[in-house]
């Protein structure tokens, strides 16, 4: 009864506790989740109860002399013994110290008429059992108990469980099987008493309470205290009584009882929820799968292949401004393949593409969340990673409409023209008209030049030909270069402009995974670990 | 002193009577005893003066009478014989409910117990005291004891109760607890009250049948059937038992013909065979208690029913069973006259099981095929574990009947209750051990309950009764007995004692070897008794094989359910994927984006070329590289989304089935590792597949031919585009291929790449199911076939019988 390892209070553990129940639904096994909010409700409800009390149960198996020993321990004949099986059908209590319990007796609803008070206690030299309330439970074993509860539920409600046992049925699997296995941790908050010892011999009770010990040391009960009495030659009445009343005296019982059923319930959770290396997985998600997400969104919108096609089809468009004009004539009289297949608007749409449409490809994105959630679950408890998986795809439906509306927003303009361009253009088509001015000079000087008015005299002169075939060489010749250069340029300007779209995208792409994923799933893993968190404050 | 207990229910509950069969005749008088016989339960005040009382009162409503009674009831004992001679004018009335003269002829047929007071040994006549004890216990529930001392106890309390009334808002006065305290006990004092003078009776009475005291268990059922058959006789002649012993039995016993043993055991043995076939595989709800029916079944045939059909005139193996602590061991070692198993105060006791039976008989259980898997040993030995069977013989036991101690049905030792059930599945009889402190214990009932399911024999011994308790206690029993249906069952009471060296005294044990050495001798009623549990073991395959069988069915159909989960999630990820390559979603992301860098990058209009040009150049490989794979990553994420929405269904619907779905499906919730692989294989593979389709089938359209070619790799792959961005839409894509290859040649090329492509997919899917029927498979397999084997078996044994 003593030995109270000191333990972190009792108020944190049920603060975690509530935590756990408020965070268990959907996560926690319907079953383990109505244990854990029964005892939080069961132990505030005791808390505000009489503290001043300690209710402690007789219960045992039908015939083991539970009336007996209450009337034994009360000194009076309050609950009627018998010899037909089941005896007691509604469990009977007896107070000793009236004030304060009747709200305790309430909860414990215990019917006004089996209520008694030894409100005469003090007279009796009994007062070190002052504020004690017995219960006299009826059995759990009958083929009554298959359908009434009500022993069970007190067994849970007491503070301190006597376990009235008899030669008989000391050892039936009804008594072992659904509550002694189940006591682990509970050593302080029960006593076995070995009832019907008068008919025994002393050796056969030696005998039997070691062997009982051992049965029970079997079962898990560290430190089993075993009681023999006799109800009906009074003998071991009085350690029980001495048990029970330094229990009732230290007024603890209560407080312990609480503490080992939440011990036994830290198990049942460890056990559907081991805490393991769950607090090791991320709270929240890193920077590094942030970064892989937004990788994966960009190709699922395909941001690179816009960016090239951009960059090409801008190399493409730009020849028919900077480029060199005469091969482009030159082209042109080339027979058209698709004329021939009078496919001539198929050219047409092609060259009309103005603007590159930029969409995302929903199974990429939902590969991409999925992946993002695999990631983040590696060996976390299945019903978390579910819900984990879950959160992320929680918008997922519309994500790729909300990618493709916002990125169509930055999409390039395939047919923008530069006024470089235009400027380009212009100084090509003077160098064309340079040269063809050459052109007719030439002609001109090589001709007639003779037949020339005054004015024209020196297109005439023989002399500046030379200079004048020169000069379209050059023409020719800077007409070639320029292109050529502008070319590069243009290039050069499509990269420069494909990298600031890419980052542009990139830069939405990441925002938008960030509202639409990225926050779900920090809320639900901010839920796992807060979880753990508790679970782990629940063992203190 | 020995008891045959009577279940109070030919009693009016109502009546504070005792009534008691006091066989006083010792074989001086006779006819005396014949008559107390037939008049046993009624008492002289009771039934003289309140016939109609004692048929039908329903409950203790007068007091007043019950008032007056007691004063006269402990005269009883004493007044036996007049009594007797009252009784005689009211047997007729009370015929129905009460043990009648002229049943017990009757009685004799069916109730070997009563016969045996004829018994041929000649040992003195047994006194039968049968205490038919009336009532006020209505019901055996809310009611505290309802014993005297329970009153007297319950005033002497209210007065101690002044001085401690509980504050109650109600009214803390002494008075009202007393109320309630009456409340307590519906009964009421007053239906109480009278008992004390009334249950004192017995000690004296004790003393004085002590020695011979026989019981005399005449059921109320019987009596009731019996009687319309045999009215009224007002008394029966000495030589009755005689007759009666010479009477044909109910059913005639006798050794079964060889061809009905040939064809039952044909029948069991198909029976065991397509028993032994069953693996419920899926742990279903049912499935555990399936599998230990299925083998406990099994252990039965061989056990027992098998060895039983074989040779049926062998000894009769009578089971004691019980609760721990209830003595069994204890009841045989007396029986046998000898310490054969250990007792003990710790429980439980006897782990290993203990046959007794004459030294004759020996060889029939140490060779025989009875509990055959059970390996035999003469001497219990902590080494011997479970599947051992203690074998002994004594010249104490008579011959023909064997005594099996069982472990017990109920102590924490599970395995004890396994043997405890097998030994009671190859019993010819049951003997059920329980005591007065447990017989209302559930696991008691359960075993009751089993045995009547079974139609097993049955005697009940109820020991340790403390004197004091005896009455109410055996009232109480008996008519729990009777609410069961087991109110015909032979009873045998042990008074609670000093166990002296593992055994009981020899007054405590003589109607019980009575009985036993009645079986002993009287090869009718033995091989009756044998018989009817065989037949009400087989009676019990009748519901316990289909049973089975259904279960097997209810695992085929489970497994068909999940085998449908896994087909429907499949089918519709692959209708998925066909949505997606028709509605234009693959053309969305980097392929939209591939295919206008492919379009505006001029690569498009350089795939085709005048033929005269030559062979077509490959202008941009990278570019139609690029545009390939892309579109390989597009199927495939579009695949990949399928699968994984479809295993998740997959596990979802399983768990949502049931929790052993969700066990089942553990680790399956996730395509498998090698999916993408796969589908990177198989896309390529598709790819491949479509180029040579448009290099082959593609060529068409002469008109184009003769002057335009075009890049096979290239037109594959605007086709492709034109073929995923759905059948309508005249997109660019889908013209140029049109124009290139002619309506014709592109419907056929697009159907059969279509349904290439859906090939492989599928191929794909039917991997990935393949886990989960693997998964299912691996859980076991139920043969369908079984249970249909299952009926067969059964039907067939029908017809053998």
């Amino acid at each position: 009864m003593t030995a109270v390892t000191t333990r972190p209070g009792l108020a944190p553990r049920l603060t975690a506790l509530t935590k756990i129940v408020e965070l268990g639904p959907g996560r926690l096994d319907q079953k383990v989740l109505s244990e854990a909010s029964a005892l939080l409700t069961r132990a505030g409800d005791r808390l505000k109860l009489s503290s001043e009390h300690t209710v402690v149960a007789l219960a045992g198996g039908t015939g083991s002399g539970k009336s007996s020993l209450f009337n034994a321990i009360s000194g009076l004949e309050l609950s009627p013994t018998g010899v037909r099986r089941p005896t007691t059908a509604r469990t009977h209590a007896c107070v000793w110290g009236l004030e304060g319990a009747a709200p305790l007796l309430d909860w414990l609803q215990i019917q006004w008429r089996h209520r008694f008070a030894r409100a005469s206690a003090l007279d009796k030299g009994e007062s070190q059992l002052h504020g004690l309330i017995l219960l006299d439970l009826p059995d759990h074993d009958s083929i009554r108990a298959l359908t009434d509860t009500e022993a069970d539920r007190l067994i849970g409600l007491a503070d301190l469980v006597v376990w009235v046992l008899d030669p008989q049925k000391y050892a039936d699997a009804s008594t072992h099987r659904r509550y002694v296995t189940d006591l682990a941790g509970h050593d302080a908050m029960t006593v076995f008493a070995l009832n019907q010892a008068d008919k025994l011999s002393t050796e056969e009770l030696a005998e039997l309470v070691i062997d009982l010990n051992d049965l029970l040391r079997r079962e898990g009960v560290e430190h089993p205290s075993v009681v023999p009495t006799s109800a009906v030659s009074g003998r071991g009445i009085d350690s029980l009584k001495s048990v029970i009343s330094g229990a009732v005296s230290r007024r603890r019982a209560a407080i312990h009882k609480i503490e080992a059923d939440l011990r036994r319930l830290e198990r049942r959770l460890t056990e559907t929820m081991p805490v393991g290396e769950a607090l090791s997985a991320p709270a929240s998600v890193d920077e590094a799968r942030r970064l892989g997400l937004t990788d994966a969104l960009c190709d699922a919108v395909g941001v690179p292949a816009v960016g090239e096609a951009m960059e090409n089809v801008y190399a493409e468009r730009s020849s028919r401004w900077v480029g060199w004009p005469y091969p482009r004539w030159l082209a042109k009289f080339r027979p058209d393949p698709l004329k021939s297949l009078r496919l001539e608007d198929v050219s047409d749409e092609i060259r009309g593409i103005t603007t590159g449409s930029v969409s995302a490809q929903a199974a990429e994105v939902s590969n991409a969340v999925q992946a993002l959630a695999d990631g983040l679950t590696v060996g976390m408890h299945p019903v978390w990673r579910t819900a984990v998986h879950r959160a992320a795809r929680s918008r997922s439906s519309q994500l790729p409409k909300v990618l493709t509306e916002d990125l169509t927003e930055v999409a390039p303009e395939l047919d923008r023209v530069p006024g470089w361009w235009r400027i380009l253009k212009i100084w090509q088509y003077l160098l064309v008209g340079a040269f063809i001015g050459g052109l007719a000079w030439l002609a001109v000087g090589l001709t007639v030049p003779g037949q020339l008015p005054a004015s024209l005299q020196l297109l005439g002169d023989s002399a500046a030909l030379p200079w004048v075939g020169l000069m379209m060489a050059s023409v020719l010749g800077l007409g070639a270069l320029s292109g050529i250069a502008s070319r590069n340029f243009v290039v050069l300007g499509a990269s420069r402009e494909r990298e600031r779209l890419e980052r542009e995208m990139r830069r939405r792409v990441a925002a938008v995974s960030e509202t639409m994923v990225v926050e779900p799933v920090e809320r639900e893993l901010g839920r796992h670990h807060a979880f753990y968190s508790a679970m782990r404050g629940l063992s203190g | 002193m020995n008891t045959a207990m009577d279940d109070g229910r030919q009693e009016s509950p109502g009546e504070q009577t005792l009534s008691f069969r006091a066989f006083t005749d010792e074989s001086a008088a006779p006819p005396a005893a014949s008559a107390a016989d037939e008049e046993g339960p009624v008492p002289a005040s009771a039934s003289a003066g309140e016939p109609a009382d004692s048929g039908a009162s329903p409950s203790g409503d007068e007091p007043s009478d019950e008032g007056d009674k007691p004063s006269d009831e402990p005269e009883a004992p004493s007044d036996e014989p007049e009594a007797l001679s009252d009784e005689q004018p009211s047997a007729e009335p009370e015929a129905p409910s009460d043990e009648q003269p002229s049943d017990e002829p009757e009685a004799l047929s069916d109730e070997p117990e009563v016969p045996s007071d004829e018994q041929p040994s000649g040992e003195p006549e047994a006194l039968s005291d049968e205490e038919a004890l009336g009532g006020a216990e209505a019901s055996f529930d809310e009611e505290p004891s309802g014993d005297a001392e329970a009153l007297s106890e319950a005033e002497a309390w209210a007065e101690l109760m002044e001085s401690a009334a509980l504050s109650d808002p109600g009214g803390g006065e002494p008075a009202d607890d007393d109320l309630r305290l009456a409340d307590d006990e519906p009964e009421g004092p007053a239906a109480v009250r009278p008992e004390p003078s009334a249950w004192h009776f017995p000690d004296p009475q004790a003393e004085q049948g002590s020695d011979d005291s026989r019981t005399g268990q005449v059921s109320d059922a019987q009596a009731v059937h019996a009687e319309p058959v045999e009215p009224a006789a007002p008394a029966r002649p000495v030589g009755a038992e005689q007759a009666a012993v010479e009477r044909p039995p109910v059913r005639r016993v006798e050794p079964l013909p060889p061809e009905m043993v040939a064809a039952l055991t044909a029948a069991l043995d198909a029976l065991r065979e397509s028993v032994t076939d069953l693996r419920f595989g899926l742990d279903l709800p049912g499935a555990a208690e399936a599998r230990q029916a299925r083998a406990d079944l099994l252990a039965q045939l061989k056990d027992y029913v098998l060895p039983r059909v074989r040779t049926n005139t062998a000894p009769a193996l009578i089971v004691v069973a019980g609760s721990t602590g209830a003595g069994k061991s204890t009841l045989v070692n007396s029986l046998a006259e000898k310490n054969i198993s250990r007792t003990g105060v710790r429980r439980p006791t006897t782990g290993i099981p203990v046959l007794v039976c004459h030294p004759d008989d020996r060889q029939w259980f140490t060779k025989g095929d009875l509990l055959g898997g059970m390996r035999r040993i003469d001497k219990p030995s902590p080494e011997d574990g479970i599947g051992s069977l203690v074998v002994v013989a004594t010249e104490k036991l008579p011959q023909g009947v064997a005594l099996l101690d069982t472990p017990d049905i109920d102590s924490v030792v599970e395995e004890h209750h396994e043997i405890a059930h097998r030994m009671l599945d190859a019993a010819d009889l049951w003997i059920f051990v329980t005591t007065a402190a447990r017989y209302a214990d559930a696991p008691a009932w359960n075993l009751l309950r089993l045995a009547k399911e079974r139609g097993a024999r049955l005697a009940i011994v109820l020991s340790r009764v403390q004197p004091k308790a005896r009455e109410v206690v055996l009232k109480h029993f008996g008519r729990m007995l009777s609410e069961y249906g087991l109110g015909e069952v032979d009873r045998f009471v042990i008074g609670e004692t000093k166990v002296v060296d593992g055994r009981l005294p020899d007054h405590e044990m003589t109607d019980l070897r009575l009985w036993l050495a009645e079986l002993s001798v009287d090869e009718d009623r033995r091989a009756q008794a044998v018989h009817e549990t065989l037949n009400g073991v087989l009676d019990s395959f009748r519901t316990r094989v289909p049973a089975l069988a259904r279960h097997l069915e209810g695992q085929v159909a489970f497994r068909t359910e999940l085998r449908a989960d896994v087909e429907a999630a499949y089918m519709s990820a692959l209708a998925e994927i066909d949505k997606a390559t028709r509605n234009g979603m693959l053309v969305h992301g980097e392929v939209l984006a591939r295919w206008q860098d492919f379009a505006g990058s001029g690569d498009l209009m350089r795939t085709i070329q005048f033929r005269k040009r030559g062979r077509s150049g490959r202008q941009a490989p990278e570019r139609v590289t690029a545009f390939r794979a892309a579109l390989r990553a597009g199927l495939e994420s579009v695949i990949v989304a399928a699968a994984h929405r479809a295993a998740e269904e997959v596990v979802a619907r399983w768990r949502h089935r049931s929790e052993l779905g969700g066990t089942i499906g553990a680790g399956l919730e996730r395509p498998s590792d090698e999916l993408v692989r796969h589908a990177t294989r198989a896309i390529a593979a598709w790819q491949e597949h479509v180029t040579e389709l448009v290099r082959t089938e593609g060529v068409a359209k002469r008109s184009v031919s003769k002057f335009v070619s075009f890049d096979a790799d290239s037109l594959s792959l605007i086709f492709m585009v034109a073929m995923f961005s759905g059948g309508t839409v005249e997109g660019v894509p889908h013209r140029l291929v049109n124009a290139l290859l002619g309506a014709e040649s592109l419907r056929g090329i697009g159907a059969k790449a279509l349904s290439d492509l859906r090939a492989r997919i599928g191929m794909l899917f039917d991997e990935e199911s393949m886990r989960y029927v693997q998964a299912l498979d691996s859980a076991g397999i139920p043969d369908e076939s079984t249970a249909t084997r299952l009926y067969q078996a059964t039907y067939n044994l029908e017809v053998a019988r």
